[in-house]
């Protein structure tokens, strides 16, 4: 089994059919090509998207629907061509596609998420891309918390 | 902002080295080519805002941010 060296666990065992291949990379990180995404259960329900060319490149993710229960991503044509699905019908998210969204946290701000730009994987050809939907009304800083949610949860 | 119209097979001229070429019209769509120097970054520009939050994306986060974003998420029954 290939090991990986991962920013934030460490050394891990990885299976080869859990990489995705991002035949362009993703912006500003164009020449990472293959991700993992690491679900580890003391930091579920956060994904870890680790690229395999670099260690140092990971980014924090959320199952969309963490995020936005009613969550509708709108693929492009050539998101779609990308991906090798086809536009009908209709890819399912859990059973065709998964879709992740990435966590902007910091010292000085609440964490937000990219709802714009999800990243859709497909499971069926282990193919991933982050699909850029500018005119689907969503926001690339979207408070993943609500204000509620910053004191205890009711 | 300069305008100018042109038709499909026509083009324009940035300075000596940028060709700006419009391949194709469509009622909702046109096709351009760009002719310019390998050095010159041309990104669309709906990709801007997520380059620039891909970049804030992939800093450093303190494990504690991380063992503190994940305990609000499970507790809020998202998980």
């Amino acid at each position: 089994m290939p090991r990986l060296v991962s920013k934030y666990f460490g050394e891990l065992d990885y299976s080869t059919e859990a990489a995705f291949q991002f035949p362009e990379g993703i912006p500003a990180f164009e020449d990472q090509t293959a991700f993992v995404f690491l679900d580890q259960p003391q930091t579920h329900p956060l994904v870890f998207m680790q690229s395999l060319g670099n260690p140092g490149v990971c980014f924090i993710a959320v199952p969309v629907f963490v995020a936005d229960p009613a969550y509708r991503p709108d693929l492009s044509p050539e998101d779609l061509a990308l991906l090798g699905l086809s536009p009908e019908p209709l890819p399912q998210i859990g059973s065709d596609i998964l879709c992740l969204t990435l966590v902007t946290v910091s010292e000085q701000a609440d964490p937000t998420v990219n709802l714009a730009s999800p990243i859709v994987l497909n499971l069926r050809n282990r193919k991933g891309v982050q699909a850029i939907q500018p005119s689907a009304g969503y926001s690339v800083r979207h408070p993943l918390l609500a204000r509620e949610d910053l004191v205890p949860c009711s | 902002m300069l305008v100018i119209r042109r038709r499909a097979g026509e083009g324009f001229l940035i300075g000596p080295d940028i060709e700006i070429a419009v391949l194709d019209v469509s009622p909702t769509r046109v096709k351009i080519g760009i002719l310019a120097p390998g050095a010159l970054p041309i990104v669309r520009k709906e990709v801007l805002p997520t380059r620039q939050e891909n970049l804030a994306a992939s800093r450093n986060a303190p494990p504690h941010t991380i063992a503190w974003l994940s305990r609000k998420l499970s507790q809020c029954g998202a998980g």
